[in-house]
């Protein structure tokens, strides 16, 4: 592993992974991500590209990066775990969906049809990981002597775009969102936002049905884990701790 | 107040007295509370209400299970009363219907207001998916709301058509499944430990018996639609879902706090101790549970005291249902989560906005208004008989 860090460029190799994953056809593809906590310093370069990325607004996050301490007083140590969507293999975010605008798709990742979703946000109780949140319809200069554009601005996740009329209820406001890997990147070759961001490229993004790749090398390693393992939810998003 | 106490064979009763004047004036009142806060709600949109992302269910949703279930219960007992041929209370049995009815408008009102997209709601019924407990649900309102309207319209004369007392059962056990399917939209929640237990659609259904048979009882003080012999008969039918109720409270919670897992101590210790301890402590367990079982202990067969009874245990319902989504929610999924990102919504405290009471007080205002205006519509005030007796 010592190798692999030092001697090639993690994100040409990573990028290269993806564009042979793409070759394949949807359903053999399973898209997975690797977060090494002993690299994570806990900047949230991650979280705030994500925002840009996606143009969350006030009170909708996609990857918040957690702050855990261990430890009592003096004796204590600081661990950061950035919480992207898990796209769990059985995520109980899907059934709950009264109108199947929550699903999942060929290639793993959960997502979420806007135009679809009514917004009675049982997913958002349902998903152990609080993974999911309310698009209630802010914007950042809402109230502020002036509007600014770039919050107008459409975003084009799932691959459509999506304006964004505040005062109106116009999906996304209004809807139940969540990380979905980036995927309006991802089906043109390019990394999740987050982890072409990461300062110290703490994350491995790839295709775990890809046995040569990295992230499915980085998932392999014994000191690997999922977040709450015991519910079976079987994430997708490892940790290496 | 005489009417109140009036021995009353076929149940006809005498309107309109005192306490009707006092129920429209506050049916009135939460009317105009609601036209503002409706105007708040599609102005500003969810904006204006306090729940959010970390706690994505707030006063609404709990006001809405808590009024269907109390509508599920009131019909069930209507449905009860039919199949045991009890004509004596058909009268009630016949005002059940109508509260059931408006609380059923009101907790409608409730869920759709906080439906994100409230205009898509069609898709649940078009749109339905089956492995989802509120996509059954859709399709038992739609259900529910004809046999309420069919069953009101073809009493409407006061006059129960037997096929109606034949197939009463058939009414009793829909109510049961769901009612208990409400509680199962929560039991099947795995992620919320508050939730997910067996015994939640089982609480449910008792949780739901109480405020019907709760509704009930106050709708007939209001209208005068109880004589002596019924007031016991409602007040033993409460005390009894009172104590069944504080049975299955205790297993729960005990059970939760010796077993120790935190998710769901945690929970439990926040309905208990935590900063609306109040809730349960005073609203629930004081207001809806002791001093409701006092009045119907001491006060047998006191109309007064029964309807006063009834009223504190269906209002109370809503604590009840508060104490059961809120806490559950405001858990922290993952350590860190309430510090990691901020912003509105991204909280795990939750009191409801002024938008959100005003909304609420609403829907009880459209709920009293169908039952005064459907009390007169469908002639609840003339004697009820069964087809039978013609
Ligand atoms: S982490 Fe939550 S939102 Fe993501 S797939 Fe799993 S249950 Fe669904
Ligand atoms: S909020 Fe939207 S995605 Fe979530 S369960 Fe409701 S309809 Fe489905």
């Amino acid at each position: 592993m010592a190798d692999i860090v030092q001697k090639e460029n993690l994100l040409v190799r990573m990028q290269e992974d993806i564009r042979r994953a793409l070759e394949k056809p949807e359903g053999e593809r399973r898209w997975g991500m690797v977060i090494d906590t002993r690299k994570c310093v806990g900047c949230h370069a991650c979280t705030l590209s994500c925002v840009a990325e996606n143009k969350l607004p006030p009170g909708v996050v996609y990857r918040p990066v957690l702050d855990q301490e261990i430890g009592t007083y003096p004796n204590v140590t600081r661990r950061f775990m950035p919480r992207p969507c898990m796209q769990c293999e059985e995520p109980p975010c899907v059934p709950v969906c009264p109108v199947n605008a929550t699903y999942k798709r060929p290639d793993g990742i959960v997502a979420i049809d806007y135009e679809q979703c009514i917004g009675c946000r049982y997913c958002i109780t349902a998903c152990p990981y609080s993974a999911r949140t309310f698009d209630v319809g802010y914007t950042y200069t809402e109230g502020t002597p002036e509007q600014e554009v770039y919050e107008l601005l459409p975003n084009y996740e799932y691959g459509v775009e999506h304006a964004r009329v505040p005062g109106s209820e116009e999906s996304p406001i209004g809807n139940a969102r969540k990380c979905h890997f980036c995927l309006h990147r991802l089906e043109q070759g390019a990394l999740p936002m987050c982890v072409t961001t990461c300062i110290g490229v703490a994350n491995y993004f790839g295709d775990l049905n890809d046995p040569d790749s990295l992230v499915a090398e980085m998932a392999a390693q014994p000191n690997a884990v999922v977040l709450k393992e015991e519910l079976g939810t079987k994430p997708k998003v490892f940790y290496l701790v | 107040m005489t009417t109140l106490a009036t021995p009353m064979p076929g149940n006809e009763v005498k309107s309109p007295n005192w306490v009707q004047w006092v129920a429209w004036a506050l049916t009135i009142v939460c009317l105009a509370a609601g036209a503002y806060g409706l105007y708040l709600r599609f102005t500003e949109g969810h904006a204006a209400a306090s729940y959010g992302s970390y706690v994505p269910w707030g006063l609404w949703i709990a006001a809405y299970v808590a009024l269907i279930g109390a509508s599920a219960g009131a019909f069930g007992f209507a449905a009860v009363i039919f199949t045991m041929r009890k004509t004596e209370y058909y009268g009630l049995a016949r005002l059940a219907m109508l509260v059931a009815f408006g609380a059923f408008a009101a907790g409608m009102m409730n869920v759709w207001l906080d439906l994100g997209h409230p205009f898509r709601f069609w898709k649940l019924m078009l749109q339905t998916s089956w492995t989802s407990i509120m996509g059954w649900m859709s399709w038992f309102y739609v259900i529910y709301g004809l046999i309420l309207v069919v069953g009101l319209f073809l009493t409407r004369k006061g006059v129960i058509p037997k096929f109606m007392e034949r197939f009463s059962w058939v009414a009793f056990l829909f109510a049961i499944a769901f009612a208990g399917a409400e509680g199962a939209l929560f039991g099947v929640v795995g992620a919320r430990a508050l939730w997910e237990s067996g015994l939640t659609p089982i609480l449910f259904l008792v949780e739901a018996a109480l405020f019907g048979v709760g509704l009930v009882a106050a709708g007939a003080l209001i209208f005068g639609g109880m004589n002596p012999k019924a007031a016991r008969m409602l007040g033993v039918v409460m005390l009894i879902l009172l104590g069944v109720l504080l049975l299955l409270e205790w297993a729960e919670y005990t059970t939760a706090l010796y077993a120790s897992v935190p998710a769901k101590s945690s929970a439990v210790m926040t309905i208990l101790t935590g900063p609306f301890w109040w809730v349960f402590w005073g609203l629930h367990l004081g207001l809806g549970v002791v001093l409701p079982g006092l009045l119907l202990l001491f006060g047998r067969g006191n109309v007064l005291l029964t309807g006063i009874a009834g009223a504190l245990i269906a209002a109370m319902g809503l604590a009840t249902k508060l104490n059961l989504v809120l806490p559950a929610l405001a858990q922290e999924e993952l350590e860190g989560l309430a510090h990691a990102f901020t912003g509105p919504g991204l909280t795990f405290s939750y009191f409801p906005s002024t938008m959100e009471w005003l909304v609420w007080l609403g829907t009880l205002g459209l709920g009293g208004l169908i039952v005064l205006i459907g009390y007169r519509l469908f002639s609840l005030s003339t004697p009820t008989r069964s087809s039978a007796s013609k």
